[in-house]
């Protein structure tokens, strides 16, 4: 039984249908990434599974049971539009937190000095949270989305706003949380984190899944279809090729999509001519290549945010 | 709803506002603006004694001036042996604060008299020299025409009511109106003031968490509606709270003050009886406190807090829909507009409480916690129509929870500015 299951989801504000005929699962000990542009309803869908606005129809199951409040304290969930409370002391506003999660008192007070020795955090423990650094918030941030020990993490764009320092720990939270067996789904439209943490994916274009499943095996079914060149000299022999996408263009580097067929030696025979070759080496399409070819290139909205 | 996630709101709710620093600074304040109101109070009353404005007279009678130097010695100088050009100076050196030219024309005709002054003393020295001055005049002419003494006596009758009420068990008590008109204005201003004031604590509170993006951590937890309810028992335990140390404050001040006052008063009237002015020596009405029921007081407190719930939803409401606090001015209209309705309606609840429209006015719900209570404390309402009004506000209060409840679970995730009242519409009919 997978742990978060969504069937058939549709919601739609006004005329506009935010998410429509929506499914997929998300396994236990694996993270789970949902992606697409702004816009495209992942906001939308979690706030669904987290029960903080009702479905208009399809079904939605964490391990085996039917969103509720109950199924809301199995679940820590980190918000895109995210805060605390400026005016109360950081140990207050997790004790407060954690209790609205369930907890009792003397645990929640072991889960919190825990969190905060952790991220040797725990000289804050008094401080009004106004007065913290945007970093130090940040982390006050990530425990109290934990802080509860949930079964479920759901994370919505996690890294926007995040320092350096602060993605990287979170990076080692979630892989740690999945090494403990933990669920873990986010959201993000920017590709490349989908790509280095991910598991299983979730692509959504203007409210649709278009394309879900084991991110290793979509990409095979992809091919080895892409090349990357990278040359010194005269570029302009790209724009003179017909049958491909280019990608990821720079004066000395392109990401070219071969479609319909095309013999790749084709291009490099074509790009000799004109200048010095560095680099040629056929790889699989980078995720944010398959969304394109998926949805196509005109369906996409706000497509240069996914231009990460 | 989970009542134990309405508590933990709640308690939040309570402990963080009844610490903060607004709140302890504005429940001390409070009863020290009350006792330093009700200090002068007592200094007005017992150096009543205003400043005295000197007015001096070229009198071609010879008659009235000394009868107006009898009236009021300080007040008045005769200089008739001054020519005009000299008072004109002494009022320009503020030396004297005006003068009058009477003369006989003044007595055989009503001839407009003519005061020159250099502005100060206002309406009320006018006022006091225009009755003086019909004063003496009267009396000249009622002298020249040498009317018997009982007809000068008629002129001076002086006419005097004393009101008890009749209760409907035959007993006559003592008639208050006065004094509980006082008291019905000030619950009435008391519970207009508390509804914007507590209903502002609410709206900034839920803009707050609108602002610092908490409210979606928050409601990943608990739903708006949990979490609104908490919000509203939260600020209305702190009502509670902050009102229950104002009334004790107020009974334990009043019951020092009080005797003290009293105490200060007697050795006044005293020295005022020495020096040969009896009449000073009664105490300042305020000070003769008639009891205040404690029906009243119960009264008080159900309206109080009816208004408060029937009002803080939407306040709630409102914070939801604004992005910022700025934002809120034209949100806020439809609340406004019968709050201070209310509290005109008020004013004229206190002078006639029985009127139609005082009667009709105090079962509006939205009227009720202010008009309703001016007429509870001034006058004998129907217990019917008490009953009405607390039912109808029940009533009233079921639909605009229901209808903010609809408005703040859609408007506290909605960022990035304010709604219209379009949007609110169609978030209600969501």
């Amino acid at each position: 039984m997978a742990t978060i299951e969504v069937e058939n989801l549709s919601k739609t504000f006004g005329k506009t249908v935010a998410v429509d005929d929506v499914s997929f699962e998300a396994q236990r000990g694996r993270i789970f990434g949902l992606l697409g542009p702004n816009g495209a309803g992942k906001t939308t869908t979690i706030r669904m599974i987290n029960y903080i606005i009702p479905q208009d129809s399809g079904k939605i199951t964490i391990q085996g049971v039917r969103v509720s409040p109950k199924t809301q304290k199995m679940i820590g969930y980190m918000p895109e539009e995210r805060g605390l409370y400026k005016k109360m002391k950081v140990g207050e506003q997790l004790m407060y937190l954690a209790q609205l999660k369930g907890l009792d008192a003397s645990t929640a007070k072991k889960q919190i000095r825990y969190w905060l020795e952790r991220f040797s955090a725990s000289d804050w423990h008094s401080k009004v949270v106004g007065e913290l650094s945007k970093g130090m918030s940040q982390k006050i941030q990530f425990i109290s989305t934990i802080v509860h020990d949930p079964e479920i993490y759901i994370f919505d764009e996690p890294f926007s706003g995040l320092d350096p320092i602060n993605s990287e720990l979170l990076k080692e939270i979630i892989i740690e949380l999945r090494e403990k067996g933990k669920t873990i789904l986010f959201s993000t439209h920017r590709m490349e984190q989908v790509e280095q943490m991910c598991d299983d994916i979730c692509l959504f274009n203007n409210g649709k899944v278009v394309l879900t499943g084991n991110l290793r095996s979509i990409k095979k079914e992809f091919g080895k279809n892409t090349v990357l060149l990278e040359f010194q000299g005269d570029g302009t022999f790209l724009d003179e090729l017909d049958d491909i996408r280019i990608n990821n263009r720079s004066t000395n580097f392109a990401e070219i999509r071969i479609l319909n067929g095309l013999d790749h030696q084709e291009i490099l025979k074509k790009a000799m001519e004109r200048a010095e070759i560095h680099k040629f080496q056929l790889v699989e399409p980078s995720l944010n290549e398959i969304f394109i070819s998926t949805v196509g290139e005109d369906n996409i909205k706000n497509k240069e945010e996914l231009q990460a | 709803m989970s009542w134990r996630q309405v508590y933990l709101v709640l308690r939040r709710e309570y402990i963080t506002r009844v610490k903060s620093k607004g709140f302890i600074a504005a429940t001390i304040l409070v009863p020290v603006g009350f006792v330093v109101l009700f200090g002068i109070g007592i200094l007005i009353s017992v150096w009543e004694s205003d400043i005295t404005f000197e007015i001096g007279v070229i009198d071609q009678t010879e008659v009235l001036a000394p009868s107006l130097e009898e009236m009021n010695e300080e007040r008045y100088t005769d200089y008739s042996d001054l020519a005009e050009d000299s008072l004109r100076t002494l009022v320009q050196q503020e030396q004297i604060t005006g003068y009058m030219i009477l003369d006989e024309e003044h007595i055989t005709s009503d001839k407009t008299l003519e005061l020159i002054y250099s502005g100060s003393g206002g309406i009320q020295l006018l006022n006091s020299i225009q009755s003086d001055m019909r004063e003496v005049i009267r009396e000249e002419r009622l002298q020249r025409a040498e009317v018997s003494q009982d007809i000068q006596n008629i002129f001076e009758t002086s006419v005097s009511l004393n009101s008890r009420r009749l209760t409907a068990e035959g007993e006559e008590t003592e008639d208050d109106t006065a004094f509980f008109t006082i008291v019905g204005m000030a619950m009435g201003f008391i519970i207009f003031f508390a509804i914007f004031g507590y209903g502002g604590y609410i709206m900034r509170g839920v803009i707050e968490e609108k602002t610092n993006r908490i409210v979606e951590v928050i409601t990943s937890s608990v739903k708006p509606i949990e979490l609104l309810s908490g919000k509203m028992v939260g600020v209305g335990a702190l009502a509670i709270t902050q009102f229950g140390i104002w009334i004790i404050a107020l009974v334990g001040l009043s019951s020092i003050a009080g005797p003290l006052a009293a105490s200060m008063m007697s050795d006044q009237s005293a020295q005022m009886q020495a020096m040969g002015a009896p009449e000073q020596a009664e105490l300042p009405a305020f000070l003769d406190i008639p009891t205040i029921e404690t029906s009243l007081i119960v009264y008080f407190i159900l309206f109080f807090l009816l208004g408060y719930i029937l009002y803080s939803s939407l306040f709630a409401a409102i914070g939801s829909a604004a992005d910022s606090e700025t934002d809120t001015q034209q949100l806020m209209m439809p609340v406004t507009i019968p709050i201070m309705l209310a509290y005109f309606i008020m004013f004229h609840a206190w002078r006639s409480p029985d009127s139609m429209l005082s009667v009709i006015s105090s079962l509006v719900p939205f009227f009720s916690p202010i008009v309703m209570i001016t007429r509870i404390a001034i006058t004998e309402v129907p217990f019917w129509q008490i009953g009405l009004s607390m039912l109808l506000m029940v009533l009233t209060f079921v639909g605009t929870m229901w209808l903010s409840a609809k408005i703040y679970k859609v408007g506290i995730l909605s960022y990035g500015g304010t709604a219209s009242f379009k949007d609110i519409a169609k978030w209600i009919r969501q």
